[in-house]
């Protein structure tokens, strides 16, 4: 093992306040924001903080083992209130702060579903969304017992040694298999699956990552991800913080407003390390004015991981070729693969190696056999997301599970000593995906030496900008719009090669034959798709049974699909 | 008051026929306006009008009255 000793901590608490003495005065947080100093934490002052949070949740009424929901915007009180609510061994569960494109009943149905399912039992958040949460609470079967605004708290007064002493023993009975987080994954209406990780899962994979990273003291992370993402939570937020380096934290809808913001922000701070989607990279190549990049420099950067969404050549490329000329080593690109079932990361680049690509025969893929192109194939090009971590093994499988030799494409199942204990409050769930202790991904993909390379996916889900979408929720909100015709609705991913992402594409059967009509059903469905904050990119309308019925009796998603891109269909109308 | 120009810009842009686009309007209110075609839209504005803007300026603006405002104000410096 690495730099990580995990011996020295049992839970993520003892873990900082390991970091807090060994290195009070270093930076531990540095929270970003568009033309302002950062505001910075250091380990110590960070803990103490977190100290005067933790005595006014137990004041509170907050105890060990609730599930306190916070929504809130970019602030720098954010991180000791997420560590305080740690230190009384309660889970945060941190949400998405509501779009305003977001409607304020589907938001409120958003929080219902997680509540009954995960069973939240608190809401910090900010002032300003009392009255769109205060329903919520007031419904006789709520499970969520109150909303609280700690922003208003007052953290200067005494601090009460009696309660402090009582957290203070408390901390120390907490065990490493107790549960330390909740997360939610996506979704709108009520198919979120909410994974608890326990201080054993993350602390390893700490220990892992930071092995596979090489992570060492002088490593500094950089980040705009939002933190009710795996990605941005454990690899930007509990992997340096336990390891005891600094991260910068930037608003994610600042950066996505001025994607400069994280470029100036590994100048000025010499960050080393960041994690970003694929679409990040095409952002950045792309939509970034030349003029505004004058005085950067990446020079410092060592790892830039596109994990999340598949990696794709096209983005790696076009980023190097742009950032060359600033400083940016080429081998710092790196991809990862992996999901929140397992706390984080699967696999991973090598440090200081080139990311591992297969130009393949396209069609001999689709037929689940890779073999290198030759002048007469249609290739493709597959890239590595790399090796796998200590801690994690990898099977590859036929559809019964059964495993497959490398350079055959299957299934995906992972096992991992930070396996999540299931999905909380919902066995059902947690029994389609894990047997024998193996997570079967639903992603598909292939090993080529040691290198493990994510070609597609079993489930329909839609990852745009590495955010995942289920069609179910867009087709539900869409049946109802109007000229559409009920449950005759299919939403589906479609590659957006200029993005480096993909985006949402949905067909719908309706009556309306004149072009004005048909103008008028897609604004319907454009709108009814915002209310849960889906922006279709593009809309297909085709006739009355048109649409292709799986053999359960709904239209299916796949065949549908390839229908529409396959082909040219006159009855088909598309904008 | 937001110009018919570059309301036709923002429409373009969106692949829309029509919408009530005013000052007051905010991206969310706008099909198609989401924080992946912000960055679009404000490429297309700076492309049409032959203005550059700083990332910054972006940042701040509230509304579709404040991106005329910036509009105005590049073009005249």
């Amino acid at each position: 093992m690495g730099n990580f000793n995990l011996s020295e901590a049992a839970t993520l608490w003892q873990r900082w306040e390991l970091n807090a003495v060994k290195n009070p005065h270093r930076d531990a947080i540095i929270h970003w924001a568009a033309g302002e100093e950062p505001y910075r934490w250091t380990f110590k002052s960070l803990l103490e903080t977190a100290k005067k949070f933790s005595i006014r949740i137990k004041e509170a009424g907050i105890k060990q083992g609730d599930v306190c929901a916070i929504i809130m915007h970019h602030n720098p009180m954010f991180y000791p209130l997420y560590l305080g609510i740690s230190r009384i061994g309660a889970l945060p569960a941190i949400l998405a702060y509501p779009n305003p494109r977001l409607h304020p009943d589907k938001f409120r149905q958003g929080i219902e579903g997680m509540s009954q399912r995960s069973g939240l039992d608190w809401i910090l958040t900010e002032k300003s969304i009392e009255p769109l949460i205060k329903p919520l609470i007031e419904k006789p079967e709520s499970t969520i017992k109150s909303i609280f605004f700690p922003l208003e708290w007052d953290l200067n007064s005494l601090v009460d040694e009696k309660t402090n002493s009582e957290i203070e023993a408390n901390a120390l009975a907490i065990k490493p298999t107790d549960a330390v987080l909740l997360q939610h994954s996506s979704g709108t209406t009520g198919l979120q699956k909410p994974v608890v990780l326990s201080h054993n899962a993350i602390l390893n994979h700490v220990a892992n990552l930071s092995d596979a990273l090489k992570l060492n003291e002088s490593d500094k992370v950089v980040s705009w991800l939002p933190l009710y993402h795996d990605m941005g939570l454990i690899g930007a937020f509990h992997v340096p913080i336990a390891f005891g380096i600094p991260t910068i934290q930037i608003d994610p809808f600042e950066w996505v407003l001025a994607p400069i913001l994280m470029l100036e922000a590994i100048t000025k701070e010499k960050a080393t390390i960041s994690w970003i989607p694929n679409f990040a990279f095409n952002i950045f190549a792309d939509k970034i004015d030349e003029e505004e990049l004058e005085g950067i420099s990446l020079k410092s950067l060592r790892l830039l991981i596109n994990c999340s969404e598949p990696v794709r050549a096209d983005s790696n490329k076009k980023f190097v070729n742009r950032f060359s000329k600033y400083g940016l080593n080429p081998n710092a690109l790196a991809a990862s693969y992996g999901m929140a079932e397992i706390t984080l990361a699967a696999t991973i680049t090598e440090p200081d190696k080139l990311i591992a690509e297969m130009t393949v025969d396209r069609n001999k893929l689709a037929n689940g056999i890779v073999e290198i192109a030759d002048d007469n194939s249609v290739s493709r090009i597959c890239v590595s997301s790399g090796k796998l971590i200590n801690g994690c093994e990898i099977r590859i499988v036929d559809e019964k599970r059964n495993n497959i030799k490398d350079n055959l494409v299957g299934e995906i199942a992972v096992k991992s000593i930070s396996m999540f204990d299931g999905y909380r409050n919902y066995p059902e769930k947690t029994a389609e995906v894990i047997s024998d202790s193996w997570y079967f991904t639903g992603d598909y993909g292939f090993k080529h030496q040691d290198d493990f390379f994510i070609i597609g996916r079993k489930k329909d889900i839609i990852i745009v900008a590495g955010k995942n979408i289920y069609p179910e929720d867009i087709e539900d909100t869409v049946n109802q719009a109007e000229g559409v015709i009920p449950g005759r609705v299919i939403a589906f991913g479609e590659e957006d090669q200029l993005m480096g992402t993909e985006q949402v594409s949905v067909v719908a059967e309706t009556k309306s034959e004149t072009e004005s009509e048909k103008n008028l059903v897609r604004m319907n469905m454009l709108k009814s798709a915002m209310a849960i904050d889906i922006n279709i990119h593009k809309i297909y309308l085709v006739p009355p049974r048109w649409l292709i019925k799986s053999s359960a009796g709904k239209p299916s998603r796949k065949a549908n699909k390839e229908r529409l891109l396959n082909g040219l269909d006159p009855q088909v109308w598309s904008r | 008051m937001i110009s018919a120009e570059l309301k036709k810009v923002i429409l373009d842009e969106l692949n829309l026929d029509d919408f009530d686009i005013k000052d007051e309007t905010i991206a969310p209110e706008v099909p198609g306006w989401d924080s992946l075609n912000h960055i679009n839209i404000i490429i297309a504005v700076e492309k049409h009008f032959n203005v550059k803007f700083k990332g910054y300026n972006v940042l701040r603006l509230k509304n579709v009255g404040d991106l005329q405002k910036l509009i105005d104000s590049s073009k005249s410096n």
